[in-house]
């Protein structure tokens, strides 16, 4: 093969080894990402300014001068906001009374404390800008947005030799996005952890990398595997993005109790549903999401309803650690996780899985 | 970026009016989820531009799309992820068609 299928664009754009982004919220699972020769971006968007400022420093005392990320999430709508108190008056009855059926079936723990709910103010625009500020002041060398657009902060963020990537789940976002300049673009698929757009993987990228030109798309959306990793290159993608692929390595500071659940999981154990937020989204297959799936159950209510009924399971089953009840994001690819490997023998083995697949496709050694 | 808390409203004449489409979502409260929501509907031309640069968030109100059980009468769109699904103008600057 005459050239290093691995050597990507996005590889030269940042000057890494391999063409693999972890997206995690452990800094010590970025950082030895970062240090094997892969590239990380820390999900920071639950966090107040002084926190990110700090994680921030942290990272730069242990990557020698490498460059990374941090990833934030641009709200792209927002309905009239109202106290929580509020909010709770209005769940009906119907759905109170089903969730407190599934905590007395399961006998679901009350929270230790408030749950976390009770703490948030909203990711208005406020707060949102306040934590791009940090980035800007810190020069970070790239931030994602992990949903809407990042257009406005552009140009600040270019003064300052910055990179920007906008995270699409519709080849409509992407376009509009490339309009505006961004420096790159991860189109992610149905696949994915969390919320996911209704495309899949496998169609959205190529769509995204015929329209972005020279412009690098990372593909993102149940990767898990070097033979991912070869299928999303052979499809224009200039690297992946990876998340659940994280999750259960020996770095990630998730409970061991998910961890056990996800390298025993396989796609079949997640289940795509609003019952958590009332907004879709793929999770670890729980009794709060199985009791919502029969016939019985009422529907799920909107957000931030849905919510306010599923925090209490949520962080009721994780101060009692119940591994019964725990559940997490995660992607279609979880079935590839399958032990509790060091983040770097993680890169290692993704790298050395990709060269098999392009050397078993050509017959040429790599 | 100059740090400021303003938030200046105004209305843009050229989009009141205009059917669009809202690429909508954000942070699920509570967690570090991040949500998607779509919605079609009006733009009734009113904006509000936070911060300096400005980013610029549109009204959209007789919602004919939206979430399952979504309860308010409109919704601010940020104009990026606004998307005109009627000819009847011109292209504006902040909301584009697609």
């Amino acid at each position: 093969m005459a050239k290093d299928p691995l050597r990507t664009k996005f590889c030269e754009m940042m000057g890494i080894e391999f063409p693999i982004i972890a997206f995690t919220h452990c800094k010590d699972v970025a950082v030895s990402v970062i240090n094997s020769g892969g590239f990380a971006v820390l999900g920071e968007a639950m966090h107040l300014p002084d926190q990110i400022s700090a994680d921030i420093q942290w990272i730069r005392d242990r990557i020698d001068g490498k460059p990374f990320g941090i990833d934030l999430v641009l709200p792209a709508s927002s309905p009239m906001s109202e106290s929580i108190d509020d909010m709770i008056a209005k769940i009906p009855e119907r759905q109170q009374k089903f969730a407190d059926e599934i905590a007395a079936k399961y006998d679901v723990p009350a929270p230790k404390s408030g749950h976390d709910l009770h703490n948030w103010g909203g990711l208005n625009q406020k707060m949102a800008r306040d934590q791009l500020d940090v980035l800007l002041d810190e020069k970070v060398p790239l931030i994602a947005s992990g949903l809407g657009s990042p257009a406005f902060i552009l140009d600040a963020a270019h003064e300052r030799d910055m990179l920007v990537f906008g995270l699409i789940g519709k080849t409509r976002q992407a376009k509009r996005q490339l309009e505006a300049g961004v420096d790159g673009i991860i189109a992610q698929g149905y696949d994915a952890a969390g919320h996911t757009g209704a495309m899949g993987t496998f169609s959205i990228v190529p769509e995204v990398v015929s329209i972005a030109g020279d412009t690098p798309v990372i593909a993102a959306g149940g990767i898990t595997t070097g033979r991912h990793l070869a299928a999303a290159l052979c499809l224009g993608a200039s690297g992946v993005w990876t998340g659940t692929l994280w999750l259960a390595s020996r770095e990630s500071d998730i409970d061991m109790i998910i961890k056990e659940r996800l390298i025993e999981s396989t796609a079949d154990d997640t289940d795509y549903s609003t019952c958590i937020s009332g907004m879709t989204m793929r999770v670890l297959s729980c009794p709060w999401t199985k009791e919502w799936a029969k016939p019985e159950a009422p529907p799920p209510l909107p957000p931030p309803y849905q919510m306010l009924l599923s925090s209490a399971y949520i962080q009721g089953s994780n101060d009692a650690r119940r591994a019964d009840l725990m559940t997490e994001a995660a992607g279609q690819g979880v079935g590839f996780v399958t032990s509790m490997k060091p983040a770097r023998q993680i890169v290692f083995d993704v790298v050395e899985e990709a060269l098999d697949a392009f050397e078993s496709l050509t017959g040429e050694p790599e | 970026m100059p740090k400021t808390d303003v938030a200046r409203r105004g209305f843009d004449s050229e989009i009141a009016g205009r059917r669009a489409e809202c690429d909508g979502g954000g942070l699920v409260p509570g967690t570090h989820y991040v949500a998607r929501e779509e919605f079609t509907g009006t733009l009734t031309g009113d904006y509000v531009d936070h911060g300096d640069p400005p980013w610029r968030w549109l009204l959209m109100t007789d919602l004919v799309r939206r979430p399952d059980g979504f309860q308010a009468d409109g919704v601010w769109c940020e104009s990026e992820s606004v998307f005109l699904v009627d000819e009847r103008k011109s292209e504006p600057r902040s909301a584009r068609s697609k």
